[in-house]
């Protein structure tokens, strides 16, 4: 809003005074004095920094048709697929959830009727306790045979899942991990680069002094041959060990980079070891322990339930009333106590589930968080390279302007402008200027 | 014999000032010149310009959170036409707050412009050399005790001329040539995004980009260019049918300057 308001000020000054020109009558050269102009972008390409100005608009394009384009990273495939994926691996944790707890249901249950089975023995009820027992075991090994193969399917899914949770895993780390290593050696390199034009600007500047003296003298006809090859000379010279002091320091930049990308290698091989056993510990521990919770299951054991009725509308265990009243006592404890065991793992199972869920919550806002880093990230990089390229455009843009003013200042020239739209009878001083500015290439 | 001593010691120092002239032509260089500049930074850096700005940024974002409040429960259509309603509202506010300011800053300039015998006065930015500057004074005027007092007369017929950029690009022309080349560029925007996303290393990526830029400068060239190239050959001829040395456009133009818009576009047409 401020820039805003900054704009309107401005462009509001610019209002004020040109209403007064509007009863201004026809123009007359009425200047005193001669007005130049120099076409500066024309100077500045000529600028023996311009390379380097180029190079921060060839990065700041880039940046702009990549990083900047509207939700551009949102959109981004990759990330969608991801999100997809985690939204799948939630819901098929809710599933093996529910699977592991009916599982765990069947198992209490066949403890429960073992142990029955075992009170119906030692209270040697005669054929019709051991007759209950013989048809709910067969039924509960029915039950048992069917629930150990879907079990093996499970385990079978889930462990072909995380493989592959593996292995994208690995992708996106190692992908991670070269990325930020590419940032680092960049933003590096671009730091390198603006200290070398510093320097060569530096250089340029200390020697502005006398490299204008030496061409000055070199511009006097009434200079005689051995003085003019001493000038000459003196100007190599300069040249000479401002190139020298420039090409050390781009070599010693160089080593510096080199130096670097070894050191980013080897800390991107070693970060992705890292990485790499962390993925595979994390997943054997996950088939581990899903191995561990089929493992009751899959032991068929053999044991009777009592019996199963609806009870407004539930499902509820009742001991069977012709037995002794002891006895179901005893067995209608032991159904309670299986419960309240069944009913104490079950919450764990969930706990566990809850645990996962948050887990993958907390990657997809990891997920979204890489786009909103990314973008933010970008943006930052722009603002900091838009900052360097305009301190660069400036330093040129200063040099310029010492050289222009001191053509106009030889040729009489009173106001030198820039930005013009169309030149008319104004002097053109851009050739002279060009001249000077090609003269620092040498 | 004294007369005709006297009459060439008479001419000797004519000619030794003539001479002394013409070798010393920086000597009070920018005395000469009736164009002025003025830093517009240094101005809206003031502090009544400052604090109106801080009361614009404040009633931006209330206007800000009232868009918010409401636009979370209104359609499409209700959300534009509240933003238009309180984009209107917000320049109301900026023409109350900043207008008195802006009139006083016109007087200021005129005043002073005046003052120094100046008939245009720019923007410092494209000042390389020469000139009056005459921020400081404008900026002792706005700050000082009273109101500045406006010119009696209207600015001297300068000889710098100025055109309104924008006016001229919406002549048919020119329009057409931009629209064009707009469109042009979207696209490639387009599908070079497209490329640098599977752009796999930085080689990749610079041959992308060298190529993006060169379509577009061929596409410059053979669309902006002769637009461009008529307009300045147009801009020149009326500069040069009134006498003008340089012309500007309109944005650089603080005070005074010979508007030419009207014969730029008419030349086009």
């Amino acid at each position: 809003m401020r820039l805003c308001v900054a704009i309107v000020a401005a462009a509001a000054l610019a209002a004020c005074g040109r209403t007064a020109t509007t009863t201004a009558p026809a123009a007359v050269a009425s200047a005193n004095g001669k007005v130049g102009y120099v076409q500066m972008d024309e100077l500045v390409r000529k600028h023996p920094l311009y390379d380097q100005l180029a190079r921060y608009d060839r990065s700041i394009e880039a940046f702009d048709l990549t990083a900047t384009a509207p939700r551009a990273l949102s959109a981004d495939p990759h990330l969608r697929e991801e999100a997809k994926q985690l939204e799948q691996q939630l819901h098929d944790a809710a599933d093996r959830t529910q699977k592991l707890l009916d599982q765990k249901q069947r198992q209490y249950q066949l403890q429960e009727s073992q142990a029955i089975e075992a009170a119906l023995r030692g209270a040697g009820s005669g054929p019709t306790a051991a007759q209950i027992a013989g048809r709910l075991n067969a039924t509960a090994r029915q039950q048992e045979g069917g629930a150990g193969l879907q079990a093996q399917r499970d385990y079978q899914a889930f462990q072909a899942q995380v493989r592959k949770q593996d292995e994208e895993q690995v992708v996106a780390a190692q992908k991670a991990l070269a990325e930020r290593a590419d940032r680092t050696f960049r933003a590096k390199s671009d730091e390198l680069q603006s200290k070398e034009s510093a320097l060569s600007l530096e250089l340029a500047n200390e020697d502005a002094a006398q490299r204008l003296a030496l061409r000055t003298k070199l511009s006097s006809l009434a200079l005689d041959d051995a003085a003019r090859e001493d000038a000459q000379k003196q100007l190599a010279a300069l040249d000479r060990k401002e190139a020298d002091a420039v090409g050390a320091q781009r070599n010693r930049d160089q080593q510096t980079l080199l130096a670097l990308s070894a050191q980013l290698k080897a800390q991107v091989e070693k970060d992705l070891r890292t990485q790499v056993d962390q993925i595979h510990k994390r997943s054997i521990a996950l088939l581990s322990q899903r191995q561990s919770a089929l493992a009751g299951p899959a032991s068929g054991i053999a044991g009777p339930i009592v019996q199963t009725t609806v009870v407004n509308g539930k499902p509820r265990a009742v001991v069977n009333p012709s037995l002794p009243p002891a006895l179901r006592t005893q067995i209608q404890k032991l159904h309670d106590d299986y419960q309240k065991r069944f009913q104490n793992d079950a919450k764990t199972t969930i706990a566990e589930f809850t645990k996962t869920r948050e887990e993958l919550s907390r990657r997809y806002a990891q997920l979204q968080g890489v786009d909103v880093s990314a973008q933010s990230g970008a943006n930052t990089q722009i603002e900091a390279l838009r900052k360097k390229r305009s301190d660069l455009y400036d330093q040129i843009t200063a040099q310029i302007d010492r050289e222009v003013r001191l053509i106009a200042q030889q040729r009489g020239v009173s106001v030198v402008l820039t930005d013009v739209v169309a030149p008319a009878d104004g002097v053109d001083l851009t050739p002279d200027a060009l001249k000077d500015i090609e003269s620092l290439h040498e | 014999m004294l007369t005709s001593f006297s009459r060439g010691k008479g001419a000797a120092l004519a000619f030794a000032l003539a001479a002394a002239i013409l070798a010393t032509p920086a000597i009070g260089a920018t005395d000469l010149t009736d164009i002025g500049s003025i830093d517009q930074n240094a101005l809206a850096a003031l502090p009544q310009f400052q604090a109106a700005n801080r009361q614009l940024a404040d009633y931006g974002n209330s206007l800000q959170k009232q868009f918010s409040a409401h636009a979370a429960h209104a359609s499409q259509a209700d959300q534009q036409k509240l933003y238009g309603q309180l984009q209107a509202e917000m320049a109301d506010k900026q023409r109350a707050v900043l207008g008195p300011l802006f009139q006083r800053a016109q007087v200021a300039i005129a005043s002073v412009a005046s003052s120094h015998n100046l008939s245009v006065v720019v923007d410092k930015r494209i000042v390389v050399y020469g000139g009056q500057d005459i921020t400081g004074p404008v900026r002792d005027l706005l700050t000082g005790v009273g109101d500045p007092v406006p010119p009696v007369s209207t600015p001297k017929p300068s000889s710098i001329g100025y055109v309104d950029q924008q006016a001229i690009d919406q002549t048919p022309k020119v329009k057409a040539a931009t629209d064009d080349f707009m469109k042009f560029k979207n696209d490639q925007d387009a599908a070079t995004r497209d490329k640098l996303k599977s752009a796999k290393t930085d080689a990749d990526r610079d041959a992308i980009l060298t190529a993006y830029r060169k379509t577009l400068d061929d596409r410059q060239n053979t669309t902006l260019k002769p637009a461009v190239d008529a307009t300045r050959d147009a801009i020149s001829a009326v500069a040069k049918s009134k006498g003008l040395v340089l012309v500007i456009d309109r944005g650089n133009i603080i005070y005074g300057g010979t508007d030419i818009t009207t014969d730029v576009t008419a030349k086009l047409k």
